[in-house]
């Protein structure tokens, strides 16, 4: 149902995580909508966000700000993620000014998004829950490793890659912020948050035991 | 997926990538590495280890799959669009449109299982038994969704016979119910999931009260039931006239 609904974390490192998005309704708004999504990323692109993506193009670590920009169609869903409150605020405040009449959603800490909301004057139309997840719970990996890996909605991003990482930044082939962006290109919605991802790992690599090579 | 053996060198750059971990090593009568093959049981067709692009000789090699194993890659491809939904990815528009679509009106909760993540796949046949289960409650499953048109008998939560050994990384059940029937689906969810052998995660939608509180949040707190403090807003800007919509 949802690709930025289940990002699993503690209150501590998921409030570095807010992704902004925009589509609009087949059959209703889509029509010449374009346009209108193009805005909606110029406007994001003015605060700092860590990503920024259109999943018909893909993310800013595959391709360039411009291409996604231009290559938004009236079917898109573009996205930018934001570590940082206030930029999610004031992002939020001028989108309500913009009044570009598509559909706009929040992912992130509920508590935290209604309190942007509010300061930006917008009140919450519809709000979704993620319940947790059922079943054959061994099948899942580590819980450290889904915090990473459920940054990708569409479960693009592997465990495997993750460990691999991991491997990586503990023989320093790699930096925890290269590690990061890294782990966010097989994202193509542009929906990972690589800064996340980055401290994330810095904390695993402390204490991360590998079995395996 | 398939990997010409005749090109793959046995780097293994592709394995870290697979979503299922299904890219294995052949070896040798002395156990030493030759070459890199994909489980295509296990594979569900995602795709990600050919556009990653990390193989120096491109052996990797996406197949087109006739009925059923096409399902695989519609499901677990990001970039596939359904044709029923025309929406890219697994599921609906759901909440996402709610502001245009009016889609969950108050009084009502949208539900879904979605099969398979995070991350462990899930075969129809798993899928079939949460349909089932839940069909039994009386719930109607969303129309739009691609998932729901691959049931057999949409009362019973039969599905086509013919996909049930197919694998995906992940399918999403989906259904609109009364307030009063998140407890009883909730709970009908927790009992199937015993007795499957993937995983699903749940979500669970409403339209916000015109006090702009979230009945769900108050039936899930009522009935001590967990949810995540982390969820999606649709903040209610979007309308009929776009802006620029009128420009040729």
């Amino acid at each position: 149902m949802s690709h930025t609904l289940h990002r699993r974390g503690t209150e501590a490192n998921l409030q570095q995580d807010y992704i902004v998005f925009s589509m609009t309704a087949k059959g209703f708004n889509e029509v010449n909508s374009r346009y209108a999504l193009q805005e909606f990323l110029r406007i994001l692109d003015k605060y700092e966000h860590v990503n920024m993506g259109d999943m018909k193009t893909g993310g800013k670590f595959l391709v360039n700000k411009d291409q996604i920009i231009n290559n938004v169609a009236d079917t898109s869903i573009v996205h930018a993620v934001f570590s940082d409150r206030k930029q999610l605020r004031d992002a939020l405040k001028e989108l309500k000014e913009a009044d570009l009449g598509v559909s706009v959603i929040v992912s992130g800490i509920v508590e935290h998004v209604e309190q942007a909301c509010q300061e930006a004057g917008i009140d919450p139309h519809t709000v979704e829950y993620s319940v947790g997840i059922r079943g054959k719970l061994a099948r899942i990996p580590e819980d450290e490793l889904l915090e990473i890996t459920t940054m990708c909605g569409h479960g693009m991003v592997s465990q495997h890659l993750v460990r691999q990482m991991l491997l990586d930044l503990k023989r320093g082939k790699r930096t925890a912020q290269e590690a990061g962006e890294y782990l966010a290109t097989p994202c193509v919605c542009g929906v990972f948050n690589p800064q996340r991802a980055q401290r994330l790992l810095e904390e695993l690599a402390e204490v991360w035991c590998f079995d395996e090579v | 997926m398939q990997i010409d053996a005749n090109k793959c060198v046995g780097c293994g750059q592709c394995r870290p990538f697979c979503t299922m971990g299904v890219i294995n090593f052949t070896r040798s009568g002395k156990g030493t590495k030759v070459h890199c093959y994909v489980d295509e049981d296990e594979c569900v067709d995602c795709g990600i280890c050919y556009r990653a692009q990390v193989c120096p000789v491109d052996a990797l090699h996406q197949p087109l799959y006739g009925w059923p194993r096409s399902i695989r890659g519609t499901f677990s491809n990001p970039l596939a669009e359904h044709k029923e939904t025309r929406v890219p990815g697994r599921g609906t528009e759901e909440m996402k449109t709610n502001d245009i679509t009016n889609r969950f009106k108050r009084g009502f909760a949208g539900m879904a299982a979605e099969m398979g993540r995070p991350g462990t796949g899930a075969r129809m046949r798993e899928a079939e038994k949460v349909f089932m289960a839940l069909a039994k409650l009386g719930v109607e499953f969303e129309p739009n969704n691609p998932l729901t048109g691959l049931l057999k008998d949409k009362t019973t939560g039969e599905m086509n016979p013919e996909v049930l050994n197919e694998k995906v990384l992940s399918a999403i059940i989906e259904m609109i119910i009364p307030l009063d029937k998140v407890i009883p689906v909730l709970e009908t969810m927790e009992r199937v999931a015993e007795e499957i052998n993937t995983v699903f995660s749940i979500d669970l939608v409403a339209r916000t009260d015109e006090d702009f509180s979230v009945p769900t949040a108050r039936i899930m707190n009522e009935n001590d039931k967990w949810f995540s403090i982390n969820g999606k807003i649709n903040l209610g800007l979007g309308h009929m006239n776009v802006k620029g919509a009128g420009v040729k």
